[in-house]
């Protein structure tokens, strides 16, 4: 395949074509030339944008996949078409799937069943047997499988003492251990943020302290251990709080991250019940929501998540109490940021947590748009307006706040594994 | 004063006016009079057909709406969890489209999960009345103990009240906060912290763990039933323990420098939230609340009924 993609604004600071407006030429997957003007007309597919920034492809760190075992939520084909209408190029998906990838057999079923993808799969493997928190998996098959991280995915670990040796079982290969940090004892049969809210509709509240409670442990554990820990997907201002400290300490080994809609919601969006907005963790007070953007400013939170979590409309179109956790957003992260963010971040900070600290913290390589180097690209244009309707949704389920809703920033294209796709 | 409701359901205190409330007491008052009448029937509602559907245990509730209903001359059709398909597994929506295809006018719930009423109100046509909905509102029972409330003492603004026991997972608490403030009471909460949230203030009204201080302060108290059967793990030691610092009785009452009044939704754990010579005493407006409950049902259809017709 040769592709020739003209007018892009490169937005990739390793590139020696940084911010230049040009043309890219793809041969095989691999970037052949940069410049101005490339004049090719011959057994080349060329695609002309307006507007269009390009930059290296996106990472979305700790996907819901479904498939093996919950096929009618997503599949790995529907997964990776909705990734890719977002703008992401890889994902690392979690664990929670059935059976659980917690042997190499799950992580080969991922791989060898997405090699045609224009997605790269990554699986996370869990770091307990079936994610139960009781029994580590085998985790140095699991990395030699190909497991790029370890975790219990949205199940937190419990057990204080089994992170404890999960988290020095995995330094004899530098291998990282995610956690979800949610206190079950505390947040109990809580189901949104413990606050005003929670208490003026009657529905039982998780406290903030719920999840600060557990990253101070997952802190001190990695303290103890001299590990790894990428604390997945916070939501308090204490939490943020607690990751700044740390980090003020320790530089490297501590990594966290932010699902998006926590960045754009606040509790006040279940005040009509609405289940679309019941997610984990929860949408928490707006002094919460402020403290995460400001962590992800100064870096304390690495990088965004999607925290997409397909569910199928009879979990989830249902009383509030009885509908499931969870909300696709693999599709809507980046415009949903462009349009409500705008003020708060810029483009250039909502691709360097979605595309270089994720990789960073994650430990993948980072790639760069330059000749020679495989075409690992997202192509988008942050101004563009467009409808997110319920048709066009490429994830197998629809269980999405945004539905209907005009975005002002659109994904145009991805490239990656020698494939392209326009949107 | 307003002549018809704000709203198309009654899904809560939340969702409604102060000018609803006072229009709400205004024909209960009217009803009121209907009802002691020697014909206490009216033919207000005729045509309209009412399905009660109480996917969780009541008496009172039930039973005062039924009356109420029989009373404006509505068609009533009755349905509970126990003898449902909802133990089969058939959705709420489901189970509500299937009674809706039967043609009714309007419907009053109860149901265990909070929010159910505005679940329902965004994907049915019928006129929807809360009859409670898990620990989040029981709005007629909140206007019928405010109602009383302002019967007995000619009005409610500047009242101190105070809402004694299980805040937590109390629906009753929840409405009557959102009722007693929009008509100007104070308001305060007093039980063990474990069973107060923790950030009840935050609705704008006092906390006290002493009920003693509780009643010293308060003009009105509205004791909760202790409910046991809410809790799944332990909020307090022992109902022995609740009732000897928590509980009201005579000994405490006669202490008190003024008198307070005395209610309670009912059903009352005698010997517990409650001794017997304390609710059965002058103070104690319990047996006022149950009639008013009828009345301040009936005005609610009423209007509700009456918001039908214009949409019609």
């Amino acid at each position: 395949m040769r592709l020739l993609l003209k007018k892009l604004t490169v937005l990739d600071k390793n590139s020696p074509h940084h911010q230049e407006k040009v043309s890219i030429l793809i041969e095989n997957g691999i970037i052949t030339k940069i410049g101005k003007s490339i004049r090719i007309t011959k057994n080349v597919k060329t695609v002309e944008f307006k507007n269009a920034i390009a930059s290296i492809g996106w990472l979305d760190i700790g996907t819901q996949i479904g498939e093996p075992g919950y096929e009618h939520r997503e599949t790995l084909e529907t997964v990776a078409a909705a990734a890719a209408r977002g703008g992401f190029t890889e994902i690392a998906c979690f664990p929670n799937t059935k059976p659980t990838i917690h042997t190499k057999s799950e992580v080969q079923y991922i791989k060898n069943n997405t090699k045609e993808s224009i997605v790269n799969f990554h699986p996370v493997g869990a770091v307990s047997k079936d994610c139960l928190g009781e029994e580590m998996s085998d985790m140095i098959d699991l990395h030699h499988a190909g497991a790029i991280a370890f975790s219990d995915g949205r199940r937190s670990i419990q057990d204080n003492g089994m992170l404890m040796r999960a988290l020095d079982y995995v330094r004899s290969f530098n291998g990282l251990i995610i956690n979800h940090p949610h206190d079950k004892s505390i947040a109990r049969n809580g189901m949104v943020h413990e606050g005003m809210m929670s208490t003026s509709l009657g529905i039982p509240g998780i406290a903030d302290m719920s999840e600060s409670i557990q990253v101070e442990r997952d802190l001190s554990l990695r303290n103890y251990t001299d590990s790894k820990i990428f604390v997945h997907n916070i939501s308090s201002k204490d939490s943020v709080q607690k990751i700044r400290s740390a980090k003020a300490v320790e530089k490297k080994n501590v990594y966290s991250s932010v699902p998006y809609l926590n960045l754009i919601f606040n509790d006040s969006a279940i005040e009509q019940f609405d289940a679309n907005y019941k997610v984990l963790p929860p949408l928490r007070d707006e002094s919460d929501r402020t403290s995460l953007i400001e962590g992800l400013k100064d870096g304390t939170i690495d990088c965004i998540t999607t925290n997409h979590k397909p569910v199928e409309i009879e979990s989830k179109h249902l009383e509030f109490s009885r509908s499931s956790y969870g909300a696709i957003g693999l599709e809507t992260c980046f415009a949903a940021i462009t349009t409500h963010l705008k003020k708060a971040l810029t483009v250039r900070q909502i691709v360097q947590s979605l595309a270089y600290k994720s990789r960073e913290a994650i430990g993948l390589a980072i790639p760069t748009i330059n000749v020679d180097a495989p075409a690992n690209i997202t192509i988008f244009d942050p101004d563009q307006e467009w409808t997110y309707d319920k048709k066009s949704i490429r994830s197998k389920s629809s269980n999405s706040p945004f539905i209907n809703q005009t975005f002002t920033g659109k994904v145009l294209a991805v490239v990656n594994n020698k494939k392209f796709q326009q949107f | 004063m307003a002549t018809e409701l704000s709203t198309n359901h009654l899904l809560g205190i939340k969702y409604i006016t102060k000018d609803d409330i006072e229009l709400i007491f205004k024909r209960a008052e009217e009803f009121k009079e209907v009802i002691n009448r020697p014909i206490k029937k009216v033919p207000s509602l005729r045509d309209v057909t009412i399905a009660n559907l109480f996917f969780e245990n009541s008496t009172r509730t039930k039973l005062s709406f039924e009356l109420a209903e029989k009373r404006l001359s509505a068609d009533v059709i009755n349905f509970s969890s126990s003898s449902s398909s909802v133990k089969k597994g058939e959705s709420l929506l489901d189970t509500v489209n299937n009674i809706l295809s039967m043609k009714i006018d309007m419907v009053v719930m109860r149901h265990p999960e909070p929010g159910a009423h505005f679940f329902l109100s965004k994907h049915i046509d019928a006129s929807i009345i809360n009859a409670g909905d898990g620990t989040h509102e029981h709005p007629t029972q909140a206007l019928l103990d405010a109602y009383s409330i302002q019967e007995r003492l000619g009005k409610i603004k500047g009242l101190k009240v105070v809402i004694v026991g299980d805040i937590r997972h109390s629906r009753v608490a929840l409405s009557n906060i959102m009722c007693l403030k929009k008509l100007e009471a104070k308001v305060a909460v007093c039980g063990p912290p474990t069973l107060i949230p923790k950030h009840i203030k935050s609705l704008g009204v006092d906390v006290f763990y002493n009920i003693k201080e509780a009643l010293e302060w308060a003009d009105v108290a509205n004791v909760l039933r202790i409910q046991l059967e809410r809790q799944d793990i332990k909020f307090i030691p022992s109902i022995r323990e609740y009732q000897q610092y928590f509980g009201i009785n005579k000994d405490l009452i006669q202490s008190l420098d003024s008198e307070v009044l005395i209610l309670h939704p009912g059903p009352i754990n005698r010997g517990v939230e409650l001794s017997s010579d304390v609710a059965d005493s002058d103070a104690s407006i319990i047996l006022d609340q149950v009639e008013n409950g009828v009345a301040i049902r009936m005005s609610v259809l009423y209007l509700l009924a009456a918001k039908l017709k214009i949409k019609a």
